[in-house]
């Protein structure tokens, strides 16, 4: 373990609904992220403390909490650029409920994603060819631009429509079911859009652009759901939608 | 104490392996129960996400099965169990059709809408099918999202800790578990199990795996008297990212694309090491280019955190974070300059080719139990061509599924646990609550820096030897003096790290006594003492099982039953380009 004298005080979420932040006084070393933070604070000070993460490099989008009032991937957040006069205020996501200290229970972010129909429904089997799609074609650069969702939940711990109506599929789902609206070998069209558009539907995002602003992976949730919007009104107005 | 549940499949780990196996059994009976029980949330902990580079299929014109197996052969450097390279070359392209059409991926086109296959080392043909460098992103999102939308039983955040047999009778009856979220042990009795954890060489000083990977899946295997076979096949990375020892992020994979566009790497005295030195210098393969790095290091030349630099600018910075955006942002974040600066790299343990033996339909010595993914060995012989793991996982998955659905159909009866030996292993569980405290992870880093020093890039007899006898002194150290307190069992990370570090120590016996075995250098394993690869008409495979905690070591002759070293499966010349790095 390298020295340094310079310490950071890190306050933490202990708890589940019920909890309150506690302090620790963690030193700063160099290359340091926030999941090594809360790693050491585990290691050395408490060995109770509870938090979830795998890959340790954004590709699972397993160890998203709350740093300093925003969501985050912890693996690739380094210190230095959120701490605030030496100081780091670590929680669990929002809009999900808490586990335990800093693990969020996922499981409603992932239903929603199966509300919103967002999965693909085949035309095809494993004996056929693969469908020759050129990769310029207007549909698929739209789903293309909005593929690379890990599904960290940060878009949804940001949304303020979530919080205020817990109905709502959220930006993650919406996102996808986007994704599919543009795949042309999907099936599942007509079901997708009735589930979209019903309640907790894409209707009721309110463009704030949370999502789009903290996506870790530069996608704009904003963006596909407006894209949503358009093609279910657009269905409605052809009597599409029942 | 024990919660019990009972199900007809139960299938440990949610990679390629498991989530294939799970909508396979499911399509063949949507009667049975299915249950997939995954250390961390389903599909997003293990390895098959972290897939950068693709899925080596022979689908594209011009290439062709025989060709693809042939390359896992020469590869595997004439080890690979063939029948099982066979199975993979030969179902890999029905299961990327069965991934673009059915699960919903789409693979990289290239402008006219055809499937693009990238270069990868190793292969006569650009057959690697792949989603830009994300490849296993796109795999196992689409992958969750259809085992979610069918009725298969999720215990997410459950760690198995023991397979158990049934009593009286050779044969499976299910697996013990630990809700991580309670602290909670789970009996799950079964009809069929799949072992499907994954490996994930985790033990050395630097590794690329996952951070949950810590090798649950062998040493259950070991501790239920299976044989493995491979074991002393560690697959080295040779750049992995160098940020020092505080962080997670040490060890984890820059792709070898860097190195194949023209990346430099240079020693501590800033000079390039690997050209002249070595034909293709920097694009050598893998294992030689490790080697060279380790050469570097062993002698000093070494960069402040003891490593080389790997650099990109003479190619042009803007160039760079083009073409290598994901790379260039994810070292952004940690500080940093990929494409205009050095960046410090070491080689790191990266794939375990060792794994249980096992039958091209999956099944083991051990009746009901079936394994699949990196849990399994004998595919890739003394190396794994970059591509074939998830091809390997996907693969045999799939044919798990199946096959347990028809094991089923044969032996419909869930048979008695072995209710001694559930006690005994929540006992063993249980263990260092009866110890006084002691650090963890002191022992963890005195294990990496073992495995690394003497047990790792390259070896010998000496250090192998002294190896075996710090990790059976380590062991002691965990068991006698290094305790947990007991106080709060729920999402207790400390005791899964414990956990954790036991089976990475028994693993690493077995590792470090295979490679002690082998007097000869093949593929990944390199003896200095032994550098010659011996011959190939010989070639033998090293199987190891443990018994009343005594490991025993045996060989056997590969079978060729498709082709002899000296021969090739290969008779067409057309549209096969040269393999590029």
């Amino acid at each position: 373990m390298s020295q340094s004298q310079q310490h950071l005080t890190v306050s933490v979420w202990r708890g589940k609904s019920e909890g309150a932040f506690q302090d620790y006084q963690v030193p700063h070393l160099e290359n340091q992220t926030v999941l090594d933070i809360v790693t050491w604070i585990q290691r050395y000070l408490d060995p109770t403390l509870s938090y979830r993460f795998a890959c340790r490099v954004g590709m699972c989008g397993s160890c998203a909490m709350t740093v300093n009032g925003t969501p985050r991937w912890t693996c690739r957040t380094h210190v230095s650029k959120v701490a605030r006069d030496g100081r780091l205020k670590i929680g669990p996501l929002s809009n999900l409920p808490v586990i335990k200290d800093l693990a969020a229970d996922m499981t409603a972010f992932f239903e929603k994603w199966q509300r919103a129909e967002a999965r693909f429904t085949p035309t095809k089997t494993r004996l056929d060819p693969i469908e020759q799609i050129p990769p310029s074609s207007p549909a698929r650069l739209a789903a293309s631009a909005a593929i690379e969702c890990i599904n960290c939940g940060v878009c949804y711990a940001a949304c303020d429509t979530v919080r205020w109506n817990a109905d709502y599929l959220g930006p993650a789902a919406l996102n996808r079911a986007w994704t599919l609206v543009n795949d042309v070998r999907d099936g599942g069209q007509d079901v997708r859009l009735r589930a979209i558009s019903a309640n907790g539907g894409c209707h009721n995002c309110h463009s704030h652009q949370s999502c789009q602003v903290l996506c870790p992976q530069n996608l704009n949730p904003t963006a596909s759901i407006a894209g949503l919007k358009r093609l279910t009104a657009a269905a409605f107005i052809r009597g599409g939608l029942k | 104490m024990l919660e019990r549940h009972k199900t007809d499949i139960l299938i440990l780990g949610s990679g390629g392996a498991g989530l294939f196996a799970a909508l396979h059994a499911h399509a063949a009976d949507p009667s049975l129960s299915i249950t997939i029980a995954t250390k961390g949330l389903l599909g997003k902990c293990g390895c098959t996400r972290m897939v950068q580079g693709g899925y080596n299929v022979a689908i594209i014109p011009g290439d062709s099965i025989e060709r693809h197996f042939m390359d896992t052969i020469e590869g595997g450097k004439w080890l690979p169990h063939q029948e099982l390279a066979w199975t993979l070359c030969e179902t890999a392209v029905e299961r990327v059709q069965e991934l673009e059409n059915e699960v919903g991926c789409f693979f990289d086109r290239n402008p006219d809408g055809t499937l693009h296959g990238k270069a990868f080392a190793g292969q006569t043909f650009d057959r690697t099918v792949h989603k830009g460098d994300l490849t296993g992103i796109e795999i196992i999102n689409r992958l969750m999202e259809q085992v979610w939308a069918r009725p298969i039983g999720r215990l997410e955040e459950h760690r198995a800790i023991a397979l158990i047999p049934a009593a009286g009778e050779r044969a499976i009856a299910g697996a013990l578990l630990i809700d991580i979220r309670t602290g909670q042990f789970r009996l799950v009795e079964a009809k069929a199990v799949l072992l499907a954890t994954g490996g994930g060489p985790t033990m050395y000083l630097y590794h690329t795996p996952s951070g949950d990977k810590s090798m649950d899946g062998l040493a259950m295997a070991l501790r239920a008297g299976l044989p493995l076979r491979d074991m002393e096949m560690v697959q080295f990375h040779p750049t992995g990212l160098l940020a020092g020892p505080d962080t997670r992020m040490t060890g984890t994979v820059l792709e070898e694309g860097l190195r194949g566009a023209g990346g430099y790497l240079l020693n501590g005295d800033g000079a390039r090491f690997m050209e002249g030195a070595y034909e293709n210098a920097e694009r050598a393969t893998r294992d030689i280019v490790s080697r060279a790095i380790y050469r570097e290091m062993r002698e000093g030349r070494t960069t402040p955190n003891g490593g080389v630099y790997l650099t990109m600018d003479h190619l042009g910075p803007d160039r760079v974070a083009k073409m290598f955006k994901g790379m260039v942002e994810r070292c952004a974040d940690c500080g940093f300059d990929l494409a205009g600066g050095r960046v410090e790299v070491v080689p790191t343990a990266h794939y375990f080719m060792g794994g249980v033996v096992c039958a091209p339909d999956t099944s083991t010595e051990l009746p009901g139990l079936f394994v699949a993914g990196e849990d399994a060995g004998g595919v890739h012989g003394a190396n794994r061509l970059g591509g074939n793991g998830v091809a390997n996982s996907t693969v045999f998955g799939g044919i798990a599924g199946d096959k347990m659905v028809r094991w089923i159909g044969q032996e419909p009866h869930r048979m008695a646990p072995d209710e001694t030996m559930i006690d005994e292993e929540m006992e063993r569980a249980r263990h260092p609550f009866r110890k006084p405290t002691g650090s963890v992870e002191e022992i963890r880093e005195k294990l990496l820096s073992i495995m690394w020093d003497q047990v790792g890039v390259v070896r010998n007899a000496r250090d192998l030897n002294a190896g075996l006898e710090s990790l059976e002194e380590l062991r002691q150290q965990l068991l006698r003096d290094t305790g947990i307190v007991e106080n709060d069992l729920a999402f207790n990370l400390s005791w899964h790290d414990w956990l954790n570090l036991r089976n990475l120590i028994e693993v690493s016996q077995v590792i470090a006594s295979a490679a002690l075995q082998r007097e000869n250098s093949r593929g990944a394993h390199y003896r200095e003492d032994y550098q010659d690869a011996g011959s190939l008409v010989d070639s033998r495979f090293i199987i190891v099982r443990k018994s009343n905690d005594q490991i025993a070591l045996t060989d056997q002759q590969v079978d060729f039953t498709h082709v002899r070293p000296g021969e090739t499966l290969i008779t067409d010349k057309a549209g096969a380009p040269e393999a590029a790095e």
